[in-house]
């Protein structure tokens, strides 16, 4: 068949335009429950699918195993799901999980940070599964408050992470050989790091070479600094990021870098290397979550916990909400996933969270006859007041603030520590970044 | 040439035009799918505000690029690309073409000093990256340990972590590993240069900076040209080895547009900005290729070189 050339060229226009249409990289609409039940059952009534389920790696990974033992269990109980585990490490996860789940070859179901800046910045982007009616569906016992950090736009996205705090691990046996008490003030606490530097020991293991780390060292300090609703009220607007109390809290650790409290340049230390330090008994002090409880590995001193002191009192704990399992906008399994996560979130897992990972699950769990640390008896106590709305709590700003704050925060952090900003100008980029 | 194309039966032209559409169809289709077609969909987002939800983004004309004139981050990393550029550009061309002019003359084991050279430029960058941040890590790396072992322990740093030292410590992996692709190169290019004139050279009294300035340069010069470009290139779109190594950080010591350009896309669901930032990239080093590979082939007219 002949075709002229005029004739040809809107052809090819044509062509052009659905390949450019076909190449916009929009992600799928979200689905929704109702999707779920078509697409999933066999015909039979059966669920099925093979699942992909993605964690943060832990520091070793044959604590991986329990978790594939529950999870043998859970496709035992439900002979048509499958599930894969895979795991890796925070850093990735941060670098390439969206990237994964834009070109839809991420996980079916994958456990993500709770608040607007992680489930949030993922929900923005359509790329979670509504779970407002499997909630109802399934009537799912998450605590209230932590329910509201997964909750974007009035669509409850995903099941909340693990209820954690923030503070200082100490060496005990090293605080009681140099004679030093535990510190209950900010001014004991320098104290006591000068007295430990004077040991040719770091004093606290400051590590922030990834970043992230910035927005815990401020969330402690600040916290012990303006209390729970201080917190509250940055948090929601009512003060600014500017304020006076918030550049003493930066300069804390400004101060701390300076007087030599903290390793060589903090900001090329990385997590596990700062970690190790305190492991190694090189430094005495370790700012870090509760999570680290199941991972400190056996060393042959005792490790004590403590809030970071505030300039007239012990302080109070940062607290705030772990990683937790989402589902992905794309999956193809959506109701075997929701069986899965509905596993999750049973009293069964719950207590197996607490015996074998060592963390609180944010629904509540009967923990009598669990056979755990100390040190995790302690922050299970902590945690629990959290959960129960009793004492104060300070907050985690970056599961609570948007990628665009922590951005201002972690460069702020690492700008002091590197002295690119003064504190005023660290705490002056923050309040530069719009509220939404 | 004009009158014999005319003076063919138009059959034959039409034949001959078949055959020209045929053999070209190919390569013009691998141009249209993998080239043209990106680089319109990349303008096209470039000109809307996509965040990676609305599939129906309004259209907001330049204001993506006018915001990047005015984004201080923006001429940050336009600085670190500069340095990337002149540093990582030079340093592979010069230590490539002394190691080369090196490896000219051995006669035994020349290929495995080969290997052994290029083994860092076959390396995934991920993996260097990660191995030379142990190498660079200020409590057990052993660069620090180097130092201090020979007395040199005031300078050990946090390389990666002092504003001052982090982006020369990447750009410095950056060299180690693609000093092997000049070297194999020059190597392959040197085989073709006329000993005589070398020999002529050395008769007449030329030292070896005269002999490779004047004899030998000349004679590579299109494929020095070759390997500056290639090298330029990856020095605009540099990314890989920034983001493992550094992340851009500290506080955006490190950052360059490729960097800056993913975290908007990725990181802050701002995709019609990290588009323009990618196509800023394309555009500043569309110049400097079109000028080197210009360069390049007014040397081949005029029979210089390899």
């Amino acid at each position: 068949m002949a075709t002229s050339r005029s004739g040809r060229l809107p052809l090819l226009a044509a062509i052009f335009a659905l390949v450019m249409a076909g190449c916009t990289g929009v992600p799928n609409a979200p689905s929704s429950t109702a999707d779920a039940s078509a697409a999933a059952s066999d015909g039979g009534g059966e669920i099925t699918g093979d699942l992909r389920y993605l964690v943060e790696a832990p520091e070793d990974p044959a604590q991986l195993d329990p978790l594939r033992a529950q999870i043998e269990a859970f496709e035992a109980a439900n002979p048509g799901i499958t599930v894969e585990l895979e795991a890796a490490p925070l850093d990735t996860l941060r670098t390439t999980l969206q990237p994964q789940l834009r070109s839809g070859e991420g996980p079916d179901v994958f456990n993500w940070g709770s608040g607007p800046a992680f489930g949030g910045a993922f929900a923005e982007a359509g790329l979670l599964y509504d779970l407002t009616e499997a909630y109802e569906q399934y009537d799912w016992p998450v605590y209230g408050f932590a329910r509201d950090q997964v909750t974007f736009d009035g669509k409850v996205m995903g099941v909340p992470g693990e209820m954690e705090t923030i503070g200082l691990f100490y060496n005990v046996d090293l605080f009681e050989d140099l004679g030093i008490a535990e510190p209950t003030t900010l001014a004991e606490l320098e104290a006591a790091a000068e007295a430990i530097k004077a040991e040719d020991i770091i004093p606290i293991a400051v590590h922030d070479a990834e970043g992230w780390q910035g927005g815990h060292l401020l969330s402690m300090a600040l916290s012990s600094r303006v209390g729970g609703a201080g917190m509250e009220a940055l948090l929601n607007g009512e003060e600014s990021w500017d304020s006076p109390e918030v550049v003493a809290a930066l300069e804390t650790w400004r101060s701390f870098n300076e007087a030599g409290y903290l390793p060589p340049t903090p900001t090329a230390v990385d997590y596990d290397t700062g970690n190790s330090l305190f492991f190694s008994g090189e430094a005495a002090m370790l700012p870090n979550g509760s999570w680290l409880v199941n991972d400190i590995p056996e060393v042959d001193f005792e490790v004590g916990y403590i809030p970071f002191p505030a300039e007239d009192g012990p302080g109070i704990f940062t607290a705030g909400l772990g990683s937790g399992p989402y589902i992905s906008a794309n999956t193809e399994h959506p109701e075997a996933a929701l069986e899965f996560v509905n596993y999750l979130v049973s009293p069964d897992f719950g207590r197996f969270m607490v015996e074998e990972l060592t963390v609180i699950p944010p629904f509540p769990v009967d923990t009598a006859g669990t056979d755990v640390s100390p040190l995790f008896t302690q922050v299970l106590e902590d945690t629990s007041s959290f959960a129960g709305g009793e004492g104060e709590f300070g907050a985690n700003i970056d599961v609570r603030s948007t990628e665009l704050f922590n951005e201002a925060m972690w460069n702020g952090v690492q700008g002091i520590l590197t002295g690119q900003m003064t504190s005023e100008e660290a705490a002056q980029a923050m309040a530069a970044v719009p509220a939404e | 040439m004009a009158g014999s194309s005319e003076a063919l039966p138009r059959v034959t032209r039409r034949a001959q035009s078949r055959l020209g559409i045929a053999l070209v169809a190919p390569a013009a289709i691998l141009v249209l799918l993998f080239f043209i077609v990106p680089l319109g969909n990349a303008i096209y987002f470039a000109l809307v505000r996509f965040d990676g939800v609305n599939p129906n983004p309004p259209f907001v004309g330049l204001e993506n690029f006018a915001q990047m004139l005015g984004d201080p981050v923006v001429w940050k990393a336009l600085g670190n690309n500069a340095i990337w550029i002149v540093i990582g550009t030079a340093a592979p061309l010069l230590f490539g073409l002394v190691i080369a002019l090196l490896l000219w003359n051995v006669r035994h084991g020349s290929l495995w000093y080969r290997v052994a050279f290029f083994i860092p430029y076959i390396l995934p960058g991920v993996a260097i990256g990660v191995v030379w941040g142990w190498i660079y890590d200020p409590i057990r790396g052993w660069l620090n340990e180097a130092l201090r072992l020979v007395g040199l322990g005031s300078v050990a740093t946090g390389w990666l972590g002092n504003p001052d030292t982090a982006l020369y410590a990447v750009i410095a992996t950056a060299v180690w590993a693609s000093i092997g692709f000049s070297v194999v190169i020059f190597l392959a290019a040197l085989q073709s240069v006329d000993a005589d004139l070398i020999d002529a050279a050395t008769i007449d009294g030329a030292g070896p900076v005269q002999r490779t300035r004047h004899i030998v340069l000349p004679q590579i010069m299109p494929v020095f040209l070759m390997v500056a470009t290639v090298t330029l290139i990856g020095g605009f779109s540099v990314f890989d080895i920034i983001f493992v190594m550094t992340g851009g950080g500290p506080a955006g010591a490190t950052e360059v547009i490729g960097t800056y350009a993913y975290s908007n896309a990725f990181q802050f669901n701002r995709i019609s900005y990290g588009t323009a930032l990618a196509l800023l990239i394309t555009v500043l080093a569309i110049p400097f290729t079109i000028g080197l590979n210009r360069l390049q082939r007014r040397l081949s007219l005029y029979r210089m070189g390899a």
